[in-house]
């Protein structure tokens, strides 16, 4: 939850941290509800096993002010909601539906098919899928897309260099060096990750300190951008290639600066920056830092 | 597809190696066998001990082929010692299982049905996530470079000091050294070896746990429809930020592993404890998962130490003893102590440098 903050919301943290990590899923909700029940017709076993510690994480894992009180500690805005995988929602709420699963099997509730009908329209009903978000089938065993290793082929052919350099948009970006570590690439996820939700001021895109600054302005956010600059920015960090989607407006700009296109796949266009000078990536040598026999 | 059948192999290869490294720990005569528990525990140690031998070569900069000719004949000592002592517990746990499932055919196919399908979806998706930039980059930057947390995993620039926060979780570097061992790559090794992995452990955990729960009566019946249950409610408990999401879409990362198999192997031992149940060394297993977890990922450093206490703080109330606390702040030490180091260097009070100065 990187864009919520303690500092930001105060009380209205947790609120907000809670209605994140349930989403449209009412389990949490089914969690405290099932927990009532135990409390009011629970067995002795099950009250002691989850009665004690929730009562205790509702005084503070789950109480407004302590996430202040972790603050004055240690930075917690974008990990507090991992303290809710504490509460054991995928123990009782399954623990629960398995004992009514057994009573309805056993016949010991009457209505049988009523009830069946509920549970499963409130299952179906208070919840997502970790289908819904489109979760699909690998195109190859590395479970990376095919497009990614013919692009890593590509310029590892075109290029006279063991360890080239390029710049790819986000999705490749966060994925080459999974399959290919020999691709150095322009920008750290850190970066990217300002890039595509913040806007980048004059005075980031004008600093010599980050080029990688006017990079992202101008071929991710398409903010205005010195074409110059933007040559001297690739300049600055070796950056030999350039993979953008191909029918990106920058694709023309950047031929007209002098970029040449090295080959086009199903979805992208990979443009080459030849650089008056570039010094090839070498691993450091440690070998004179070692003591002979360890 | 050699690859993949390697990688495939390499699923119940892990297994044996963490079993047996639990076994070595956990068995004693005369004390209650608990099989699940020294996989778990033994999963645990084993990355303890990977992280005890190799920081000293990662903090001196010294190759990670030169920490495996240590590791590997230590490993296998260590391994090769457990099985000629446990080898008799073995063949009745194999026997028993063998036993279990011709007595309980239904039951058994009901269970391996649903690990089979949560393998399959772990195994043969497609996942974008932003940490596996972290977690499987910094295996293919170590297997390339030789050298461990030296180099930018996102960029493959050389770094000129460590990153904390990712130097005491040195569970990547293993998956560098299992890779180097079975010649396959990364992708494979985090995406289908270690995922089929950690969804069997967390499986196995999920079993122990239901039939403690459902101990008294109908057991075998009642943990395998909780298993049923506890799978719909995984795939249906979607957010970005939920456990089960975690579990199902990026199992291999150390987070994962700290939310679904630390988090709720500690929760099963305080189940048996507080339920009055037989269970052996269950504070060494604690403190063995607490210290574990430190070296799988840094969000073990703040999760652990907070689940110990909202479990055990109320468990003295209830027992009426103070009995276990001595034993319950050695557990939280380790936790406390690493996110001490972690302020001071985030304070800037001190540096651990790439190279000599």
């Amino acid at each position: 939850m990187q864009d919520v903050t303690v500092s930001a919301l105060k009380i209205a943290y947790l609120r907000e941290c809670l209605s994140r990590y349930n989403g449209s899923t009412g389990y949490l909700m089914l969690f405290f509800a099932m927990l009532l029940f135990i409390i009011v017709k629970g067995s002795e076993k099950e009250k002691k096993i989850f009665v004690p510690m929730s009562v205790l994480s509702v005084a503070t894992v789950y109480n407004p002010v302590f996430p202040h009180m972790i603050t004055l500690f240690t930075k917690i805005d974008s990990e507090y909601y991992r303290f809710f995988w504490i509460t054991p929602v995928v123990i009782l709420v399954p623990y629960i539906m398995t004992k009514l699963v057994i009573m309805l099997m056993d016949g010991k509730i009457k209505y049988r098919k009523t009830v069946i009908v509920l549970l499963v329209l409130a299952i179906l009903l208070s919840s997502g899928s970790v289908f819904n978000s489109g979760m699909r089938i690998a195109e190859n065993k590395y479970k990376i897309p095919d497009e990614l290793i013919e692009i890593s082929e590509i310029i590892h052919n075109d290029s006279d260099k063991e360890y080239p350099k390029a710049f790819l948009e986000f999705e490749y970006n966060m994925q080459m060096r999974q399959y290919d570590p020999k691709m150095l690439l322009t920008i750290d996820r850190e970066d990217y990750l300002y890039a595509v939700s913040k806007e980048y001021t004059t005075e980031m895109v004008d600093s010599d300190e980050k080029p990688q600054y006017r990079l992202l302005a101008g071929l991710v956010r398409y903010q205005k951008v010195n074409n110059e600059k933007l040559v001297e920015a690739l300049e600055m960090t070796d950056t030999e290639y350039v993979v953008l989607t191909t029918g990106s407006t920058m694709i023309p700009i950047l031929e007209d600066l002098g970029l040449e296109e090295v080959a086009t796949t199903k979805g992208h266009t990979i443009l080459k920056y030849n650089q008056k000078e570039i010094v090839p990536f070498e691993l450091v040598d440690y070998s004179g830092c070692y003591v002979e026999g360890l | 597809m050699f690859d993949v059948i390697k990688g495939v192999l390499g699923i119940p290869l892990n297994l044996i190696i963490f079993y047996l490294f639990g076994a070595l720990v956990l068995r004693r005569k005369g004390k209650v066998v608990n099989e699940g528990l020294n996989l778990i525990v033994g999963f645990f140690t084993y990355y303890i001990l990977f992280f005890i031998v190799i920081f000293p070569f990662m903090i001196k900069y010294r190759p990670l082929s030169w920490f495996m000719t240590v590791w590997i004949p230590l490993c296998v000592i260590i391994l090769v010692i457990s099985a000629v002592i446990n080898r008799k517990n073995i063949a009745e746990l194999v026997s028993k299982g063998i036993l279990f499932a011709r007595e309980n055919k239904a039951v058994s196919i009901v269970i391996l049905a649903v690990i089979f399908i949560q393998i399959l979806i772990v195994t043969c998706t497609y996942n974008f996530t932003l940490d596996a930039a972290y977690y499987v980059a910094n295996v293919t930057t170590t297997i390339d470079t030789n050298m461990i947390n030296v180099y930018d995993p996102f960029t493959g620039a050389w770094l000129d000091h460590y990153e904390v926060r990712y130097l005491f979780a040195t569970y990547p570097i293993n998956d560098a050294v299992m890779c180097k061992i079975l010649a396959i790559p990364a992708l494979v090794q985090t995406k289908l070896t270690m995922s089929g992995v950690i969804i069997i452990i967390v499986n196995i955990l999920y079993i122990m746990i239901a039939r403690c729960l459902f101990r008294e009566k109908d057991t075998n019946r009642s943990t395998a429809i909780m298993l049923v249950m506890i799978f719909i409610v995984n795939i249906t408990f979607y957010t970005i930020f939920t456990s089960s999401l975690f579990l199902l879409t990026r199992t291999y990362e150390g987070k994962t592993i700290v939310g679904n198999l630390s988090i709720l192997a500690i929760f099963y031992i305080f189940m048996m404890m507080i339920s009055d149940e037989e269970i052996s060394f269950p504070w060494l297993s604690i403190f063995i998962i607490s210290v574990g977890s430190m070296t799988i990922s840094s969000s073990g450093n703040m999760l652990i130490p907070a689940e110990l206490s909202l479990l055990f703080v109320p468990y003295m109330f209830v027992k009426k003893t103070l009995k276990p606390l001595v034993k319950y702040i050695a557990c939280m030490i380790p936790g406390i102590a690493m996110l001490l180091v972690y302020v001071l260097y985030i304070e800037g009070y001190f540096v651990f440098y790439t190279y000599p100065r």
